[in-house]
């Protein structure tokens, strides 16, 4: 796989342009068709932006992402280009205006090469949700690529762009990042504009990369990373994500949660991130063993948050404005309850009763609010973990990829597989899943570093040591 | 009223806030425009928009809160209030909950009672319905999604349906005194949800309550309770029971109607918006928002009886609404004959603006400061000044222009002034006398009486002139 600090010296050095690599990686999309990474494929449009970045690195002007070929998860706004989020509901949906990740990146002149399949609305773990294409995992194409930025993981894997956006509000960058073999990292909560980013859980969401090494993460997160107008929750920040690469992490502590190394992770995960503990020590790192009581709260919090914010930010979709309308409604109550019966699958509408239960009169104090008094109490024994540690390392997801469909049906089973990274998002806090091998069945194993809020480049440094020493699996395809 | 049952009423008064700018995005929120031509992604609820709260809305709101003795919350929250109707894009309107931006203040009311102030919180507005019976068809106008209000709710202190109108028309003066809403009636810049409910005279239980939900005149709203009052008053009078539930007010009948029951209310699974973060004040930001509070009616009121030595019924008469005291200081501070400009606005612009319903006056200050000037210094006569007052409504046109046109200039002819004190020297010549002996005070006596039998023939100033001239010359 060729990484981006390289494919921008090809570019700028003329060795190939633009127009050849945006065609180069059109044709293995197309060639590639069944892995279902993509709902939509704009070669057009993306041939245009080839000609223009060329134009800009002829004139010896380009950005570190001019020109680079690049995957857009489906659920992030891109003008006149359809946003579908993998929902029969947005289907047809081409958004008036583009997002501001995508107004940055555009600024930078990469190439949008088209919009990933995912899990509908980003609600699940493995992208077969979607309503759309369904992707599938590139080692093992009877797998799962893992969810919900699906389509961005299998794009990266297979190598159908140079590199990915994908989003994260449970471990929707990270865990599919791990199934398939890549890097996927979810930036500090604030750091990355949600303008644009359709909205799943509004306190969790947020937009990161996803590509071949973690020094590719923070290029991307250079670009797109600030404060924006448009959004009243990011913050003022002036990280410099790929600050620290390159520097020694001898004497850095690595926290090692004990709950995430018990029953119900897979032995050959656990032994692969065992594997990558003791390769940061034998650097000189100081292991150190955190606690977070917490975590058995952790999955119940995350889905009562996210639900409940998911079930009010879902209900603009009414067949009134925009989106899948019903055929001939007798009336308005019948237009927006048959649109959404028809427009949304079985684990949006699951989510959004389940948000909407927890919201209702009566209700609220038990649940909502109980969820965020959990939410207070991770975000302080995150404090305190941090002052034991600079990052904290644990597997990014309890088992490797699944065959398809053998989880789906069984919804609390697939709730409880997201328990490795829902925690970053509940305490707001950066993390990064990096690949460490693969198992027996030649299936991917990823491990997981987090850090305490603000310091992403902390975990990109990290990461970054592992990956100089270690490739990423490749798959055959 | 029937003495039998007390009234109890509440109110909820929604006011819009004219902010140049929308309450979540920087869309214009100004009444009308074509339909869905002051929309953008945010206010119509497109997938991915995010609403960035507008300052200017809450130091509106605030300066609301200040002027009815609120204390401003220094943590102030936003919610979602969830609902599904076509005319809200979102499904939710971004509302305040727990913690509004004012608590606890109080309108006075000319009836002696106290109106106590529960909160006042910030929110947006809904679009528009238009609805096509004909064809069958409903159209959604967004401009005024998302338009900025402030929900004024009061504590059931109000006891008659006299008493809750004058409450509106207090909100709605003091919020015009204090630049922060038009409230134009007629444009829907103010509406009020009316709680009303009986109990027997004297009781300490109070009884079950009706809403009547938007009513968006000060007309209506007295009408709805009155007419609601009589139908609880008759439901009690045969021993039934009011229904807790929300009606609605038929302007054309004057009745009202069950919209729905307190069964069927909704739930808005409120929760806080967390696209917005909390918002804190600190006693600086309060200070600040106090020192940009303009002068309200009684402060107006108070400043042209003491400085301006107005009759407190001037004073009043002069601040009732408040385009009519700007017009009166924007003239004043042109021409600052306070109490000159004061009678002549209250007998001749006043009259005129009454009889129209705008709040226009089609004359300027300056030109109106003109015509005062041009009447106190006798270039025209008084009587011709309000001619000109006249064609200035009717047809418009500078001042001196008219005067002119129509020969309203006093000529003046300096031998008849001269004759004229000859002869009033003549008839007083112990006051001459007096003069001539170091009495100058007797100037005053002369010119008194110069001015009135010269009175649209000759300006107080030439007949000083000419006065000056021949006592020193004695």
């Amino acid at each position: 796989m060729t990484n981006l600090t390289e494919l921008r010296k090809k570019l700028d050095n003329k060795e190939i342009s633009s127009v050849e690599l945006t065609k180069e990686y059109l044709k293995k999309i197309s060639e590639n068709e069944a892995l279902g990474a993509f709902n939509t494929v704009c070669e057009d449009e993306a041939l245009k932006m080839a000609e223009l970045a060329d134009k800009t690195i002829a004139e010896g002007n380009s950005a570190p992402l001019t020109g680079i070929p690049m995957a857009i998860k489906d659920n992030i706004c891109t003008k006149d280009i359809k946003t579908t989020c993998s929902s029969k509901m947005l289907a047809e949906y081409a958004p008036p205006y583009n997002a501001t990740v995508m107004e940055k990146l555009n600024a930078q002149g990469i190439v949008t090469l088209g919009k990933t399949s995912m899990d509908e609305f980003a609600m699940g773990g493995s992208s077969q949700t979607s309503a759309l294409a369904k992707p599938k995992n590139p080692f093992d194409t009877n797998c799962v690529p893992g969810g919900s930025s699906g389509g961005s993981a299998v794009a990266v894997a297979a190598g159908l762009c140079a590199a990915a956006l994908g989003s994260d509000t449970g471990g929707s960058v990270r865990q599919p990042a791990s199934f398939c073999g890549i890097t996927g990292m979810k930036p500090t909560y604030g750091t990355v504009s949600r303008y644009g980013l359709v909205a799943f859980g509004s306190s969790l969401d947020q937009i990161g990369p996803m590509a071949n090494s973690a020094q590719d993460c923070g290029i991307i997160l250079n670009a797109i990373a600030g404060q924006d107008i448009h959004d009243g929750t990011s913050r003022r920040h002036n990280i410099d994500f790929n600050a620290l690469l390159g520097q020694d992490i001898k004497g850095l502590k690595i926290g090692i949660p004990k709950e995430f190394y018990g029953d119900g992770i897979d032995g050959e995960v656990k032994n692969a991130v065992i594997k990558v503990a003791d390769f940061y020590k034998s650097l000189g790192a100081e292991l150190v063993e955190v606690s977070m009581p917490t975590l058995k709260y952790a999955i119940s919090a995350y889905y009562l948050l996210a639900c409940a914010e998911a079930s009010t930010n879902l209900s603009r979709y009414d067949g009134v404005k925009y989106g899948y309308r019903t055929e001939s409604p007798e009336s308005y109550d019948e237009l927006i309850k048959k649109s959404r019966a028809e427009g949304f699958g079985a684990e949006v509408k699951r989510r959004i009763l389940l948000g909407t239960y927890a919201l209702s009169s009566g209700y609220y104090d038990a649940y909502y609010k109980k969820a965020l008094a959990v939410r207070q109490q991770f975000r302080l024994e995150h404090d305190q973990i941090f002052e034991k540690c600079d990052v904290m390392l644990t597997p990014s997801a309890p088992t490797v990829a699944y065959g398809i469909d053998s989880n789906i049906n069984d919804p609390v089973k697939m709730y409880l597989a997201d328990v490795c990274t829902v925690t970053a998002n509940i305490a707001g806090i950066p993390a990064i899943s990096v690949p460490c091998g693969v198992n027996s069945a030649n299936m991917p194993i990823g491990f997981s570093l987090s850090a305490k809020r603000f310091d992403d480049a902390r975990i990109i440094q990290f990461a970054d040591v592992y990956e100089k020493s270690f490739a990423h699996p490749t798959a055959n395809i | 009223m029937c003495a039998k049952y007390d009234t109890i009423i509440g109110l909820e008064v929604h006011a819009e806030l004219s902010t140049k700018t929308k309450a979540f995005c920087t869309c214009d929120a100004s009444f009308g425009g074509d339909p869905n031509t002051h929309i953008c992604p945010v206010c119509t609820g497109q997938p991915g928009a995010l609403p960035i709260i507008n300052h200017e809305a809450v130091n509106y709101a605030i300066r609301a809160g200040l002027a009815f003795g609120c204390e401003i919350n220094r943590y102030t929250r936003f919610d979602r209030k969830n609902y599904f109707y076509p005319d809200l894009p979102k499904a939710f309107q971004i509302s305040q909950l727990d913690l509004p931006l004012c608590v606890n203040g109080k309108i006075e009311l000319s009836t002696g009672t106290t109106v106590r102030i529960h909160q006042i919180h910030l929110e947006e507005d809904a679009g528009k319905m238009v609805h096509d019976d004909y064809h069958g068809q409903s159209w959604a106008d967004y401009n005024r999604c998302s338009v900025p209000l402030i929900e004024i709710v009061s504590e059931p202190d109000i006891t008659s349906a006299e008493e809750a109108a004058e409450f509106v028309s207090k909100i709605a003066l003091y919020l015009k005194y204090l630049n922060v809403c038009d409230a134009k009636m007629q444009e829907g810049s103010i509406r009020a949800d009316v709680n009303v409910s009986l109990k027997p005279a004297g009781s300490p239980v109070l009884g079950d309550r009706a809403e009547i939900k938007n009513l968006n005149s000060f007309r209506s709203i007295q009408r709805a309770i009155e007419c609601e009052i009589e139908r609880q008053t008759q439901i009690l009078d045969e021993g039934g029971k009011v229904v807790q539930e929300t009606r609605r007010f038929d302007d054309a009948t004057g009745t009202t109607s069950s919209l729905r029951s307190k069964e069927n209310a909704n739930d808005y699974r409120y929760f806080p918006e967390p696209d917005i973060m909390a918002i804190s004040f600190t006693d600086a930001d309060i200070e600040k928002a106090k020192s940009e509070i303009p002068l309200l009616p009684h402060e107006r009121a108070n400043k042209y009886v003491n400085e301006y030595k107005l009759t407190d019924e001037d004073a009043r008469v002069l601040t009732l609404e408040k385009y009519i005291s700007d017009f009166y200081d924007e003239t004043v501070a042109i021409y600052p004959e306070y109490k000159s400009v004061a009678n002549m606005f209250l007998t001749e612009v006043m009259r005129r603006v009454k009889e129209t319903d705008t709040e226009e006056i089609p004359v300027t200050a300056a030109d109106f400061a003109k015509v005062c000037e041009m009447a106190d210094k006798n270039t025209v006569n008084r009587n011709d000044a309000k001619t000109i007052i006249r064609f200035m409504f009717e047809e418009g046109g500078d001042p001196m222009e008219i005067a002119k046109a129509n020969n309203f200039i006093v000529e003046e002819d300096l031998g008849a002034i001269n004759d004229f004190i000859d002869n009033l020297f003549a008839e007083r010549q112990d006051l001459v006398d007096d003069y001539k002996n170091g009495k100058t005070s007797v100037f005053g006596f002369f010119m008194g009486q110069a001015n009135r039998g010269l009175q649209g023939k000759a300006t107080p100033k030439s007949i000083k002139e000419c006065l000056e001239a021949k006592l020193k010359n004695l």
